[in-house]
């Protein structure tokens, strides 16, 4: 007990990471093989309970990977002391590389692939045909081959052979698909690659609808197309970003300045009834402007009607549907704005106001040599932001024209109120796009580079990178 | 310092006066000119744009009604102009002190121009929140062109002797609640009123410990209450058969969707944000670099891996799925917000707590967390709002009808085949709206503030 204690493993095992670059890529290297090494072996582990259970999730990945990497991280400490300052960042890592680093990786995949309902990698579930293995499980006989002339055909090979082609194979349920390698055709009978060795007694088979990689061609495209689409909806989507922050920043600042006055008596009334349209979730009063904004029946044509005001097709007519997203964008996005003017001018010293009443300032000039210069400062970044958000601010298009009303020479999927997330949702999954899940992608990849661009911008004016690096 | 001044030293920071330059002084002008020939071309096209389209046969027309509200606004401010001279007076012969004419003026205007502002602003609300007690679908009801009531006679008002909880009942249609479900509705009624009941008695000035400490315990009660029944209600409940009996299920879906989510963004973006802020190690700058652009990327850019991602897990139409999608979005600016907040923290009470022989995992835990109730709660209630009000990944993963948010379901009753149910709908909207409400003026303070001072840091 009173022995002379020693560190005995410092030497070896510092509990200082190395300096520098040194130190990032190992920490990022052994970050790496952690969890590439629990994919793998989650992916292995998963595999083996499919063929024991084969009615087992295909999530049981998920609970995989997650108990290995508890079980590797106190092992891994032991070996580098130093990463257990990486594991206070680990879960957050882990969850980003998931689900947020791994789908922009396939997002890339995908624009440069014919990915769509048709090629969509999975086994094509409309031409399934009866099918029976021979004994020796290495040959297939196919009914018939449904839609195509021969098997080469039904199975889309680039060979006549079609040696690497994939067929798919069911039970009788049709159930759990089984993939095999083809190695030759001859007939309606397709020898496999290596005998068939799943559980299942084949009864069925079909064709794998597989995508394959086309190059630039999703670009060509919308390029090719750029006046009926990409040119008319990045136009909108950046009039519309910009005019709804500048529409709003100023019904902010005029209601913030108007309710900052100390005189006002009621103003609390006034702030808690004006804060409402910002405590609503947007998603329930989007759809709630749709009815209000009816030609023959809505509210506000009603009260126009009052005035003697002629009924406004709102969300009829192309003109006017851009004019209804940018109200209802303000209509949301006043109370906002109002509160950050308020609290901005709450840090405003009084002494100021008053120095400059003494000197014989006006209320307006106050406002435009004090106010308005002090609450720059803070609204930059806001606006800043106010712009990148709106410039993806797919919900409010959606929710309330669904890109809509159609206009002239445009894409099915561009229409005039159309912003470019929504163009690209379109494609993906609205009717009129056809599932082009790879051109959807593309479009994606576009806007990528489009919001990188405008947050670089953003945070260089916001000072993120000071912060950051402090 | 002091006792070597040097030639060169610059001087103490003093003001030297500048006339603003020609342009700078203009610039006010300007932009208002700018915004005039803007309004005037936009007036001008939507002008054209209205030439020759006929006047609605459903809408009551008041011949030159703007000019007869020009003058109203007029008349108003001309009695204003008279009231506030003799409460300038009458204020000045009572306080004996010099009061301008033009400040009294100027706050009796801002209210007439406030007033009109929430009446543009609220009256929308009032209608479908009276829309949602009119059975007869009265966002597209006939104006009753009889009536000399003038309210009555445009549609501005639906007929109040009509009105009837049908809608509401439409969306109860069916619903099956055991005793016990209705046993913890009534506690957390009960709790949700308490707390209602001590807010008004702290409003009034007694605030005290017991005060304090009794609030907490209802507050406690009440999360019990409501986490216990959205987690056990289940779809074998709703036996309706049309999809407006479900409604209140999708009310259900969407909480407990919305809190998962914004319990996993805590979990997943504090030990990250304290690492960030306190750790001093190799790297630290690159990942908060990662974590700042991985942050510019919403995850619906994403969407079609998204769904291919669940769809390939066996996710998709799951609230896993949904939660998991959720999660990669929630992450890099909550750790940011958490960082700031961290920050902000005495390092003194931390170190204090290592010398005495904490860990640094005891530490964050046993010090830091506590302290961050505050924060903890914004990042939950930010979370949740923002995910209670999400849309396009909820619409693409989710396609079985018991499993719908809010959000879709309202899309539903609007976008049906054969008519659209707008009655149902403001039912629904109101419903569906309230415990976002309810929220959003209950924590108020920590709202505007988090989310001001996380609008600056974004």
């Amino acid at each position: 007990m009173t022995a002379i204690p020693h560190p005995p493993h410092s030497t070896v095992r510092s509990t200082v990471p190395p300096e520098g670059t040194r130190g990032v890529l190992l920490a990022v290297l052994i970050l790496a093989m952690m969890l590439g090494g629990a994919t793998l072996l989650g992916w292995l582990l998963s595999g083996l309970t499919a063929r024991i259970y084969p009615e087992a999730p295909p999530y049981m990945i998920l609970v995989y990977v997650l108990g290995i990497l508890l079980v590797m991280m106190p092992v891994v400490s032991r070996l580098f002391p130093w990463i257990v300052n990486w594991y206070y960042l680990f879960p957050a890592l882990v969850f980003l590389a998931a689900f947020t680093v791994l789908p922009i990786i396939l997002t890339v995949n995908y624009a440069f692939t014919n990915y769509n309902a048709v090629n969509s990698g999975n086994p094509d579930s409309s031409l399934r045909t009866t099918a029976t293995i021979s004994a020796d499980k290495r040959v297939i006989t196919l009914a018939e081959t449904p839609q195509s002339q021969n098997v080469q055909e039904y199975l889309r090979c680039d060979t006549p052979g079609c040696a690497g082609a994939t067929l798919v194979l069911f039970d009788d349920q049709a159930s759990v698909p089984y993939r095999a390698k083809v190695a030759s055709v001859s007939g309606l009978q397709v020898t496999l690659a290596a005998p068939f060795t799943g559980p299942i007694e084949v009864a069925r088979a079909t064709r794998l609808n597989s995508y394959t990689y086309v190059g630039l061609e999703n670009f060509r495209e919308i390029f090719g197309k750029a006046s009926r689409a990409l040119v008319p909806v990045f136009i909108w989507t950046v009039v519309f970003a910009f005019s709804t922050v500048i529409i709003n920043a100023l019904a902010g600042l005029i209601l913030g300045i108007l309710l900052y006055n100390k005189n006002l008596k009621g103003r609390n009334i006034y702030r808690t009834l004006l804060f409402l349209p910002w405590a609503i979730p947007a998603v329930i009063s989007v759809q709630m402007w749709v009815a209000l904004f009816n030609q023959q029946f809505g509210i506000v044509n009603k009260g126009l009607g009052l005035l003697g005001l002629a009924a406004v097709p709102w969300l009829g007519d192309p003109l006017w549907a851009k004019i209804s997203v940018l109200f209802v964008n303000l209509w949301l996005g006043f109370p906002y704005m109002m509160t950050a003017t308020i609290s901005a001018l709450s840090t405003i010293n009084d002494d100021l106001y008053e120095a400059a009443s003494i000197d014989g300032a006006s209320r307006w000039q106050q406002i435009v040599n004090i106010t308005l210069p002090l609450l720059r400062n803070s609204f930059t970044p806001i606006l800043l932001s106010g712009f990148a958000f709106n410039f993806n601010n797919f919900g409010i298009i959606y929710l309330l024209t669904q890109g809509g009303p159609d206009q002239q020479g445009r894409e099915a999927t561009a229409r005039s109120t159309d912003i470019l997330l929504s163009w690209g949702y379109n494609t993906a999954f609205a009717s009129s796009g056809g599932q082009n899940f790879a051109l959807a992608s593309a479009i994606a990849l576009i806007i990528f580079f489009l919001t990188l661009a405008i947050s670089l911008v953003n945070f260089k004016a916001a000072g993120v990178f000071e912060e950051a690096r402090k | 310092m002091t006792t070597m001044p040097s030639q060169d030293a610059t001087p103490p920071e003093v003001y030297v006066h500048q006339e603003p330059g020609v342009l700078r002084k203009a610039l006010p002008w300007l932009i208002i000119a700018a915004a005039v020939v803007i309004v005037g071309v936009l007036a001008f096209y939507l002008n054209r744009n209205m030439q020759g389209r006929p006047k609605s046969f459903t809408i009551f027309f008041v011949e030159r009604g703007w000019v007869r509200f020009l003058l109203f606004l007029l008349a108003a401010s001309g009695v204003l102009a008279l009231t506030s001279l003799l409460g300038q007076r009458i204020g000045m012969a009572r306080t004996g002190r010099k009061i301008s004419y033009s400040a009294v003026l100027g706050v009796q205007l801002t209210h007439l121009f406030l007033m009109l502002v929430v009446l543009v602003a609220i009256y929308p609300l009032f209608y479908v929140l009276i829309a949602a007690f009119d059975p007869r679908n009265s966002l597209f009801a006939f104006p009753d062109f009889s009536n000399p009531n003038i309210l009555y006679k445009t549609g501005l008002l639906p007929r109040l002797e009509v009105l009837s909880y049908e809608n509401f009942q439409k969306l109860f249609e069916g619903v099956a609640i055991p005793l016990w479900q209705l046993v913890l509705a009534g506690i957390a009624g009960a709790a949700l009123t308490a707390l209602l009941i001590l807010a008004m008695i702290a409003r009034a000035g007694r605030e005290s410990e017991g005060l304090n400490q009794t609030r907490s315990w209802i507050m406690r009660v009440l999360i019990v209450a409501l986490v216990v029944l959205v987690f056990f209600m289940g779809p074998s409940q709703f036996g309706g058969s049309t999809n407006e009996s479900k409604f209140l299920l999708s009310v259900r879906n969407t909480l407990l969707v919305s809190g998962i989510t914004g319990f996993l963004a805590i979990l997943l973006s504090t030990t990250a944000g304290y690492a960030m802020a306190r750790l001093r190690f190799p790297g630290r700058f690159q990942t908060l670099l990662f974590f700042i652009f991985i942050q510019m990327f919403p995850v619906f850019l994403a969407l079609v891996a998204v769904y291919t991602l669940m769809v390939l897990l066996g996710l998709s139409n799951t609230f896993t799925g949904l939660i998991l999608a959720y999660s990669g979005g929630a992450i890099a600016f909550n750790t940011w917000i958490f960082k700031g907040y961290v920050e902000s923290l005495p390092e003194s009470l931390e170190e204090a707590a290592m010398v005495d022989g904490a860990t640094r995992w005891q530490t964050f835990i046993k010090v830091v967390i506590p302290l961050s109730g505050g924060i903890l709660v914004f990042i939950f209630l930010n979370q949740f709002i923002g995910t209670y009000a999400e849309f396009i990944l909820a619409n693409i993963l989710l396609t079985g009808v018991e499993k719908w948010t809010v959000g879709i379901m309202l899309l539903s009753f609007t976008q049906g085949q054969f008519s659209t149910k707008w009655g149902v709908f403001a039912a629904a909207a109101t419903l569906g709206a309230l415990p976002i409400v309810a929220l959003f003026y209950g924590f108020q303070g920590y709202f505007v503030g988090g989310t001001v001072s996380g609008g600056v840091k974004e």
